[in-house]
């Protein structure tokens, strides 16, 4: 928890406010801003590269502050029908920005404003080519201005963020962010910059294993024109160099892992259609409280396939239990097979603990809704949706923190 | 718009000059979000642009810059396979493909009242009657 020396002995209703930019006239101001002094040790880092900051900063009424997560992965590798399932949980519908650019990466719902990191490129298609860079390559990518944005966002000012456009491969006239009560970052490089990184309330790592990623670009490309399987695969190779580089190394800051790998349950399988899941969840990370099977901290293997409830091939096994992941210290949630019928869905939510529902078969009710989505029978579907209600915990228990903080923001 | 204007007309020597090999290095007035007092300059990086209004692709045309981007790739790469350039144009090929496969999930999902309906069952325009 951030304490700070807030020189005010109300935060709420109002904040009253020592100092107040005079910036107002533009519309950017829509909140009032207080004076505060950092002094805890963990939310204020300088950069050895020399980035200056002053010892105090102006902030907007506590309250009212961004909630912010970061959901890192590989380009194809799940992202949008991740931010499709988040959405959904935090409640509406998310949408393009209404009468902006038609190619605007950015997706708004009434609680949450999903944006893409791609957004940041330095160099545009052209300039990566004539450099011979890549997109996943940090110099390609604006760094310091991801700071900056970020950081105006979660301090409740909007901004103008560039726009990438996907298909020309330029960068368009900017768009207006604005402060939302959640921002999720998602791209390739959320967690690559240590000062983005430290802005974070919570972190997600994509890792799609190369047997798995192959499979779904396949499933993705085959039918594109000019395709083929050695082309799909020349791709990833290429890109793989820098993508282990810059891209894989992220996941040791990530709060939650959702790793994906082939099934274990057919032997020799390689079709990847059936799934083998793992949830690797960090421990000690303040509002997020694992998930966990049967008895918490035990290692547990269960088959819920039996006399109870029967499942179809080739059926469905859980494994839980305490592991170290990068020196950390997490609990992994594992699925390996598929649900094909519903009943096999409720059956494994009710025996799951943590899960952060606000009603019995919340979980069911979500994957049902979206049972068009690639996942929604395995396990990137099951925990996609139960990180999205970890977030939704996540953040009201952030919010009911700082409405009783006043008291507790003494130096 | 008088800003969009002021914007278009001072960009338009700058781009001249930048074309070719473009920086990575992008302008100080830009890297600092909000400046009201640099609103003029920061809309001029993006002058060239406010004068052709960006439409969406359609996917078909996607479809071609994915085969053409493959092509590319496979040419790029005969010489050196391991050079910047090769491995630039295959990360081209992925982008452009996943592209692809993006506009035809927003194809596939354009009508509004069925994604309203998934959303809000019990509104009034979602009922379906039977006799």
């Amino acid at each position: 928890m951030a304490i700070c020396t807030v020189y005010t002995t109300q935060l709420n209703p109002t904040c009253s406010s020592i100092s107040k930019p005079s910036k107002s006239h533009l519309g950017f101001h829509q909140r009032q801003v207080v004076l505060y002094k950092r002094n805890s040790t963990n939310t204020y880092r300088p950069r050895s590269s020399g980035f200056s900051r002053p010892s105090y900063s102006i902030i907007t009424c506590a309250a009212d502050q961004t909630v912010v997560i970061g959901l890192a992965a590989d380009s194809g590798c799940g992202k949008s029908t991740f931010m499709r399932r988040l959405t959904s949980v935090f409640g509406g519908a998310a949408e393009p920005p209404r009468g902006g650019n038609p190619d605007s990466n950015t997706l708004i719902s009434d609680t949450t404003t999903v944006i893409c990191l791609d957004d940041y490129h330095s160099l545009d298609r052209t300039g990566r080519k004539e450099k011979g860079v890549t997109a996943l390559d940090p110099r390609a990518n604006n760094f310091d201005l991801m700071y900056e944005q970020v950081k105006t966002i979660k301090e409740g000012v909007a901004v103008e963020k560039p726009i990438y456009n996907h298909v020309t491969g330029l960068l368009d006239p900017p768009e207006l962010i604005k402060p939302p009560k959640i921002l999720v970052i998602e791209g390739l490089h959320p967690m690559y910059d240590e000062r983005v990184r430290d802005l974070l309330d919570f972190s997600i790592y994509l890792d799609i294993s190369n047997e798995v990623k192959f499979a779904w670009k396949i499933q993705r490309d085959m039918a594109e024109r000019g395709h083929s399987l050695e082309s799909i695969k020349a791709s990833i190779e290429a890109r793989k160099p820098d993508f282990d580089a810059y891209i894989d190394p992220q996941k040791q800051y990530a709060d939650a892992v959702i790793e994906v790998l082939p099934t274990q349950l057919i032997p020799d399988d390689n079709e990847g259609k059936v799934l083998r899941v793992k949830l690797i969840m960090k421990e000690g990370v303040q509002y997020f409280s694992p998930v966990y099977l049967f008895d918490e901290g035990s290692t547990i293997s269960w088959i819920p396939c039996g006399r109870k409830l029967t499942c179809s091939y080739p059926g469905i096994k859980f494994t839980y239990g305490p592991d170290s992941y990068y020196g950390h210290e997490v609990s992994v949630l594992e699925m390996d097979g598929q649900f094909d019928r519903l009943d096999e869905l409720i059956y494994v939510e009710s025996h799951l603990s943590n899960i952060s529902t606000k009603f019995y078969g919340e979980v069911t009710q979500q994957m049902l809704k979206h049972s068009d989505f690639p996942g929604s029978n395995n396990g990137t579907g099951l925990f996609q949706t139960i990180i999205g209600l970890k977030i939704r915990d996540l953040y009201e228990q952030i919010v009911a923190s700082r409405s009783q903080t006043p008291v507790e923001a003494k130096a | 718009m008088a800003t969009t204007m002021a914007g278009v007309s001072l960009s338009a020597p700058r781009i001249v000059a930048k074309s070719g090999a473009e920086s990575p290095k992008v302008p100080h007035a830009y890297i600092r979000t909000v400046q009201p007092w640099n609103y003029n300059k920061r809309l001029s990086q993006y002058g060239r642009l406010m004068v052709v209004r960006p439409v969406m692709a359609a996917p078909d045309k996607l479809s071609d810059k994915v085969a053409e981007s493959v092509k590319n790739a496979e040419e790029a790469c005969s010489d050196n396979p391991a050079s910047g350039e090769c491995v630039a144009a295959w990360d081209e090929v992925e982008e452009l493909s996943a592209a692809a496969s993006h506009a035809r999930d927003k194809k596939k999902s354009t009508d509004s009242l069925e994604e309203y309906c998934k959303d809000n069952p019990e509104a009034d325009e979602c009922r379906t009657y039977e006799d």
